[in-house]
């Protein structure tokens, strides 16, 4: 019980750290905006989006030129009134799919998505059949 | 069968560390190219020699050529310079110059001192051509085939080597 206690709040420890992230990046004058629903749409890609030269870090977390740049585009698409799956699909179309950190399901990524859950199955099978025969 | 499932766990492990491992030492740093066989795309910029020149992709007419991204903060750049040198002094075909977020001046310098391989060099300032050809760092090289098509993208120093396996091959098409 324990276990699954502190399993609980290892997971909700990493939500606040992202919630916070948010709330350090809000309040930037130098991406002026008039509507708020906007701002939101743009500081959510922001922190959505990789850096491309950085690659371990996401927009909003870097200050290399590509990323002051690609803020910039970002910005501009966003005050143009394009929808967050536009202005990803535009970057993802000079950039690859690289540059979101949700790379979509397809046979170049099926390890990515499918290998864990493989890797749990064939742990939790030698679990069964150890403990099978322990009890034994 | 036991023995199997005794040893299993470990195997895995073991091919596990050994396949990671692997990875650690493939620096592949190089991201994928999404516009290979994308035609060139739409462009207007002022000229690196010339500011009352606006340069759109129509001006890169002689093909198939090469652009090469470069900037004078580029080190690496300076190990190609050379070798571009030699593409246009033994006339295998153009190279285009697109200047990344460069100083003008400086630009300009380094072409006076060290040659200029360029038919001319585009002067992208801000990085907008860059960001429409998923540039993110400099050099870089596209072929673009005689169609006006991106065939090929080379992320790091061009030199023999790389023109042999990467780009002659569609110089002969």
């Amino acid at each position: 019980m324990n276990r699954l206690i502190l399993l609980a709040l290892l997971f909700f420890s990493i939500g606040s750290i992202s919630s916070n992230d948010e709330k350090i990046i809000f309040n930037n004058d130098a991406y002026p905006f008039e509507s708020e629903t906007k701002e939101l749409l743009f500081y959510s890609l922001l922190i959505e989006l990789r850096c491309p030269k950085c690659q371990s870090s996401n927009l909003s977390g870097s200050n290399s030129p590509i990323s002051n740049d690609l803020k910039r585009e970002v910005y501009e698409l966003v005050l143009e009134g394009n929808s967050s799956e536009q202005i990803k699909s535009h970057l993802v179309k000079r950039y690859g799919n690289f540059i979101i950190y949700n790379p979509p399901v397809e046979p170049a990524t099926y390890v990515l998505w499918f290998g864990p859950f493989i890797l749990v199955f064939i742990a939790s099978l030698i679990i069964l059949v150890i403990r099978k025969r322990v009890t034994k | 069968m036991k023995k199997i499932i005794d040893v299993l766990p470990l195997a895995i492990f073991i091919g596990l560390v050994v396949v990671l491992f692997s990875f650690l030492s493939e620096k592949d740093d190089q991201l994928e190219t999404v516009l290979i066989d994308s035609s060139f795309p739409e462009f207007s910029l002022k000229a690196l020699s010339d500011d009352s020149r606006i340069l759109s992709k129509d001006d890169i007419s002689d093909l198939p050529a090469l652009i090469n991204v470069w900037a004078t903060w580029c080190i690496a750049c300076r190990v190609e310079h050379p070798f571009l040198m030699k593409l246009k002094e033994e006339s295998i075909l153009k190279i285009y110059g697109l200047n990344y977020k460069d100083d003008k001046n400086k630009a300009l310098e380094l072409l006076k001192r060290d040659g200029n391989p360029f038919e001319f060099s585009i002067y992208d300032f801000e990085g907008r051509l860059a960001i429409d050809l998923g540039v993110y760092g400099a050099p870089e090289t596209f072929f673009i085939d005689k169609r006006g098509v991106i065939r090929e993208r080379h992320v790091g120093v061009i030199d023999e080597k790389v023109w042999e396996t990467k780009f002659a091959k569609y110089l002969d098409e």
